[in-house]
């Protein structure tokens, strides 16, 4: 896994991410232990226990079907949840150069799959 | 004014037979059956995602992507409308040209893959070895086949090298990626000295080709021009050299850190003389029969690609010079967006996908069928991707320019800006790459903005700008005139300008880097100062990559790091 | 280990030197340190030797014609050296014997590792050979000769496989 993920201060909140298999898309996990598409839903931990949480994540990531699991240093806005680094605040706004492909996005024609 | 091909024969590719397309699509439901087989998680992550690659298949920041193959640049119109119906369909509308002559599509869902690679199927395409430590797409001068400057047609020996290289059972496990790229011109549009191998090939003294073979050439982390191994390598000993060249490098290149696995870093490490000894070596070694090339395979292979059947031309050329008379901006686009051809009373068009503050190298479903459309009716069905990222019609009638740039104009494919600063190559930088460190679109969008007025771009004359995301450097900063690197400064983006790099011409070099990182705006303004410098600075008719060369950086140094 | 060898799962008979013990009797497999020991034994068994990737096949050739097996071995499926080095056993050292292939494999890998010369497959315990099976039965056609001198299909490089 890319080693800027784990990049976390000893102090501070993360949210906790992932890919999901199947489409791919980028999930959020949320407090119910479901996992959100939007930030905002994202569940808030110190980065104390950021390690642990992941650790019964992946045990879970084949059966739930996920993927590249880690944690996300945020800081707390009005909105939400705002990463700390560009990378991961593209991942959870959508490409800056798309601004109509936000997370909700949804294809204007259904597609063959849906 | 269409052309029919006199046969059935796709002009400018290779047409498939039933042989081949069994075995695209036994390759599908190998695929399928191994997407089956990590979501019963018989395949791990880790043991999937090389197969998954080997397919084109990324898991990017937002979604897959994934990068289908068009061999040496060519695809037919038939092959580009399914790109669309893949864009629409399955994508988000619109597709990426790629620097490797693919394109690819950034919201593909893991799902969809087999069917997607189904679709592709039907029409001879796919996505084989678009991505892993195998040998990669085969690039070739987009010119091929056209350009008055060429020697022999180089797609001939690009498909050879796909086929052989396709699923080999030997090097499809490498210690990194191998790109070759093969140019039948002097003038090397390929960059032949940036890739693992670089083949340039002239006629021989006995009518059949020889090859210049470079090895080991670069850009990424640690650029390096490729070292010439052989100067007259024999058409019926191509495979068999390329084996032994591999073979060495699949034995003895490392493995234990993988920003040092290329081949070029084996060639360092071992030194040109004892590289080519082995090399020698494993040649005079291995069954040579077992691997010749004969003619006569070669000529099977290249009956199976159609050919233009031009038309008398009639007073084709008068006739454009008038519509260049009459309309200037026209005059202007033939002027940089043409480059001559073998037969007279044709050219080659590029098309530009690099509209002014737009992002270079993404076309729209519309696009690609407009372009399909014009290919069809203009240009014997063929099309051609370059690895600058534009679309090549390879074979126009002078008197159907007027015609063909008008039908560009009206759907944003017009800009005449072919080799001037704003044809930017770009990846798709941090927007979209889970490797990226910076976001390589807007600042490609910013310059293009900033440079967009026509005069100026013409004052300013032949630049190449590439832009990287990352050290990766699929954007080719190294060989850009002027060149952008994206970093990451604890988290947030900068980048890094370097200068004095080109990729081609039998003039290679590495641009430099001018010093610390800037923020995107500082970036954009540094550059715009550094375009001042040269041209108070420059001779008269002197190129911005001469006055570079002649001044050296300093001066330039001093302006983009000059503060307001 | 199960042993998978032209589409059948048979025991494996050899065993595996120990190291720090002396070489048992019966057929017996050593690493390239002790081939010396190996071939010194006073007996009628037969000899393999077990390779690691990074080992070089041609420190082989003297020893080659009184080995029964040379086992290549996979520290991860990425690492391809040990295609080269069948290949180069079949084509340069003209090796008859049995190579097989252990270690981290995948069945995507089989058609590539007969292809080159390897004869059996070190399975781990409780693999499904069907997989392996339908691996071998994936292609028709290949687009290169291979050790295993394919009859051509067609024309150009291409090859039929059975």
């Amino acid at each position: 896994m890319d080693r800027r993920n784990s990049r976390r201060d000893a102090e501070g909140t993360s949210v906790i991410t992932a890919n999901r298999l199947l489409d791919g898309r980028i999930v959020w996990l949320a407090a119910d232990g479901q996992w959100a598409t939007l930030i905002e839903d994202a569940k808030l931990y110190p980065n104390s226990a950021v390690e642990e949480a992941l650790k019964a994540c992946n045990a879970r990531a084949q059966e739930e079907a996920l993927v590249g699991i880690y944690g996300v240093q945020v800081t707390q806005t009005a909105s939400g949840p705002l990463p700390v680094t560009s990378r991961e605040r593209i991942r959870a706004a959508g490409p800056s150069v798309h601004p109509d492909f936000t997370p909700d996005w949804h294809a204007p024609h259904p597609a063959p799959y849906a | 004014m269409s052309h029919s091909p006199s046969a059935a024969l796709p002009v400018g590719h290779y047409a498939y037979d039933d042989v081949d397309r069994t075995f695209l699509k036994q390759r599908v439901a190998q695929f399928k059956d191994q997407v089956e087989r990590r979501l019963s998680g018989a395949l791990t992550e880790e043991e999937f995602k090389p197969l998954r690659l080997m397919n084109g298949l990324y898991l990017q920041l937002h979604a897959y992507m994934l990068r289908v193959a068009i061999p040496y640049g060519v695809l037919d119109a038939k092959q580009m409308r399914v790109l669309a119906h893949i864009a629409r369909t399955y994508d988000r509308d619109y597709g990426h040209f790629t620097t490797r002559q693919n394109i690819q599509f950034n919201w593909i869902r893991l799902e969809d893959t087999p069917e997607i690679l189904n679709v592709l199927a039907d029409t001879d395409m796919h996505a084989i070895q678009t991505s892993g430590n195998c040998i990669r797409n085969v690039t070739a001068d987009q010119f091929a086949g056209a350009a008055a400057d060429e020697v022999l047609d180089p797609r001939v020996y690009a498909e050879i090298l796909r086929q052989w290289s396709t699923l080999h059972p030997e090097f499809t496990f490498l210690p990194r990626k191998f790109k070759i790229a093969i140019s039948g011109s002097q003038q090397d549009r390929v960059a032949a000295r940036f890739h693992d191998i670089g083949l340039i090939a002239r006629e021989g003294e006995n009518g059949r080709p020889v090859f210049e073979v470079f090895v080991g050439g670069g850009l990424g982390r640690t650029p390096i021009i490729g070292v010439r191994l052989r100067d007259d390598l024999p058409e019926e000993d191509l495979i068999a050299y390329l084996e032994a060249v591999l073979r060495v490098y699949n034995a003895h290149g490392r493995r234990d850190n993988i920003y040092k696995a290329r081949i070029k870093i084996l060639v360092q490490a071992l030194g040109t003389e004892e590289f080519l000894n082995q090399v020698n070596a494993e040649f005079a070694a291995m069954d040579r029969a077992r691997y010749r090339l004969p003619e006569a395979t070669v000529e099977a292979i290249r009956a199976r690609f159609g050919a233009p059947d031009f038309a008398p031309v009639g007073n084709a050329a008068e006739k454009l010079a008038a519509q260049r008379k009459a309309d200037r901006a026209f005059d202007a686009w033939v002027h940089t967006n043409t480059h001559p051809h073998k037969q007279p009373g044709y050219c080659s068009v590029t098309v530009s996908c690099k509209p002014a503050g737009g992002i270079p190298g993404d076309v729209t479903s519309a696009q690609m069928d407009l372009l399909a459309d014009l290919a069809e009716r203009y240009s014997f069905g063929e099309l051609r991707i370059t690895h600058l990222q534009n679309v090549v019609l390879g074979h126009l009638r002078q008197d159907a320019l007027y015609d063909v740039w008008q039908a560009l104009e009206k759907n944003g494919l017009g800009e005449a800006n072919v080799g001037f600063i704003t044809d930017i190559v770009a990846c798709p930088g941090l927007d979209y790459c889970a490797l990226a460190n910076a976001r390589s679109i807007p600042i490609a969008q910013k310059l293009s903005s900033r440079f967009a007025n026509a005069d100026l771009q013409r004052e300013i004359g032949p630049l190449r700008l590439n832009i990287s995301g990352c050290i990766n450097a699929c954007g080719h900063h190294h060989a850009g005139h002027i060149g952008i690197l994206g970093v990451d400064k604890r988290g947030e983006e900068a980048f890094q300008i370097t200068l004095g790099g080109s990729a081609g011409d039998g003039d290679a070099s590495i641009g430099q880097i001018l010093g610390s990182a800037m923020s995107e705006d500082e970036t954009v303004d540094a550059i715009a100062r550094i375009i001042d410098t040269y041209l108070s600075r420059r001779t008269a008719g002197e190129r911005f990559i001469e006055t570079c060369r002649r001044l050296g950086t300093a001066p330039f140094k001093d302006a983009a790091y000059a503060t307001a | 280990m199960p042993l998978l060898e032209n589409g059948q799962i048979i025991q494996d008979t050899w065993q595996i030197a120990v190291e720090g013990d002396s070489l048992p009797t019966g057929n017996v497999l050593v690493p390239l340190a002790r081939l010396s020991e190996g071939l010194g034994r006073n007996t009628d068994a037969r000899l393999g030797v077990v390779l690691t990737s990074a080992d070089e096949v041609e420190t082989l050739r003297d020893a080659l014609p009184r080995l029964d097996v040379v086992s290549l071995t996979f520290p991860i499926f990425r690492d391809g050296r040990p295609f080269t080095q069948a290949r180069a056993l079949r084509e340069h050292l003209h090796f008859k014997g049995e190579i097989r292939a252990g270690g981290h494999v995948l069945p995507d890998q089989y058609e590539f590792l007969l292809r080159c010369g390897v004869t059996a497959i070190d399975l781990p315990e409780g693999s499904d050979p069907a997989v392996w099976q339908r691996a071998h039965e994936a292609f028709t056609v290949a687009y290169q000769p291979s050790i295993l001198n394919e009859q051509a299909e067609g024309f150009a490089l291409r090859r039929r496989l059975t």
